[in-house]
């Protein structure tokens, strides 16, 4: 397991921040004044570490820790814990048959069209609400539909997405990916430095065999890596 | 005047996004020998109205003000890049990048994020460029900064430095016969009508423009 993985399987507190580059100047008579830029706005996700790693037992996650360093990057995933896939989960009404059918017909701008032809649902079932996520192809960027999507009469669906396509290769006619199946591409830019203290104590036949944990410097920021996208 | 579509009106809010795109001349005189270099802050490679793509990836980091007014006003610029990757380091080492043009266009974008209109922002030359190593500890970045001045700093960079002598006159015209004489009358003294051990320098001539009175190596001081 990759030691960003172990990370998110392991954290007690995580802050999800999407915030958008914008310009905010409140005038004399207190309107506001906005300005935004398009960037491709990456997933910022910050991990809190409790300390209860035990040395013996958390080697190869510092070693993982140590080659990822500051500039390494993994794919991460919410799905494969049984007890944090309730984060990202789907909440749409489509089975994973139904998902697997649809593809992409156009992602321009924020503005995500989808071909749904091949789903027979009743024109009012949900197809998505609002923060379900959807990968494109085998790209890892997730983006969030930002409001409900009803399955329609058309053989297409439009939706809005929380960024602007900020894939640069072809996408048409690509699968999708939804809720916790889909996998972050993330960096940590402040990768923490561990502390070994006293506690954990272990010993076989009179050997002390480890009494130490693992207390960590920061909290893990991890940043989105968008840079070959 | 142009007036810029996604500011009128007075809109509450603005999707902007800076275009830099940088025409190095390769040749003195081949003007159509140019290398183009583009960056953005956008999220995705966008092709403006003079057909030029600017792409996301070329490290942009930040662009300075730009001052805009009513009347021509000289005016300077920066654009600062990202020198981790190295071809923006080799971009001014290897290129003859004093004196490139350099352009800042803004983009408007729609609510959907799609590029709608444009506006350029200024034009003007590079006139210096400097690259900076920041190393803190374990932390290492450089970054290249482009300085560029508007056309009309560049016009009012003036040569200027005259000296009273023939060759400095007639560097600017081999006619000028104004100076022939100077050597021969440089160390003379000259009266005017005060005897010079009671005079000022300038006494006599009242009110000189220069130091007729007096001796005549003070006017060996270059003009401007």
């Amino acid at each position: 397991m990759s030691g960003l993985q172990t990370i998110i399987d392991n954290a007690n507190g995580m802050t999800i921040n999407r915030r958008k580059v914008v310009g905010m100047q409140i005038t004399k008579n207190e309107i506001p004044r906005l300005s935004t830029t398009p960037t491709k706005n990456p997933w910022q996700i910050s991990l809190n570490m409790p300390s209860s790693f035990e040395y013996a037992n958390a080697r190869a996650l510092m070693e993982s820790i140590d080659t990822l360093d500051r500039t390494g990057y993994q794919d991460i995933t919410f799905s494969n814990n049984a007890c944090l896939n309730w984060i990202f989960a789907y909440q749409g009404d489509l089975t994973l048959t139904d998902l697997n059918t649809i593809t992409v017909t156009q992602f321009v701008g924020n503005i995500l069209e989808l071909n749904v032809n091949l789903i027979t649902e009743p024109a009012s079932t949900i197809i998505f609400k609002p923060n379900d996520l959807i990968q494109i192809g085998t790209n890892p960027y997730p983006f969030t539909v930002t409001e409900e999507v009803l399955r329609g009469s058309a053989t297409t669906v439009t939706m809005t997405m929380s960024r602007p396509n900020i894939i640069t290769a072809a996408i048409g006619s690509n699968n999708i990916t939804v809720g916790n199946a889909c996998t972050f591409r993330m960096f940590c830019p402040n990768m923490p430095v561990y502390k070994l203290i006293p506690g954990g104590y272990t010993q076989s036949n009179g050997v002390t065999t480890g009494n130490a944990r693992i207390e960590w410097s920061n909290s893990f920021d991890l940043y989105e890596y968008v840079g070959t996208s | 005047m142009e007036n810029i579509p996604a500011v009128a009106n007075s809109p509450p809010q603005i999707n902007f996004a800076e275009f830099v795109k940088l025409t190095i001349y390769n040749e003195y005189a081949n003007v159509a020998n140019v290398t183009i270099v583009t960056a953005s802050s956008s999220y995705k490679e966008e092709t403006l109205p003079d057909g030029v793509t600017y792409t996301p990836l070329g490290g942009l980091l930040a662009v300075g003000t730009q001052q805009k007014n009513l009347r021509v006003t000289s005016a300077d610029t920066t654009i600062a890049l990202s020198g981790i990757s190295g071809t923006v380091i080799n971009t001014v080492l290897d290129n003859n990048i004093r004196g490139s043009l350099l352009e800042v266009t803004r983009g408007f974008y729609n609510n959907s994020d799609v590029l709608s209109n444009s506006a350029p922002r200024f034009t003007g030359i590079v006139t210096s460029y400097n690259i900076d190593e920041d190393r803190q500890q374990k932390d290492n970045n450089f970054t290249v900064t482009i300085n560029a001045s508007s056309y009309k700093t560049v016009l009012e960079n003036r040569k200027a430095g005259r000296r009273t002598n023939k060759e400095s006159w007639q560097s600017f015209n081999s006619s000028d016969s104004s100076m022939n004489n100077i050597y021969s009358i440089a160390t003379q003294l000259f009266s005017f009508g005060k005897d010079k051990a009671g005079g000022t320098a300038g006494g006599g001539g009242g009110g000189g423009t220069e130091s007729v009175g007096g001796d005549f190596n003070a006017n060996k001081n270059q003009r401007k």
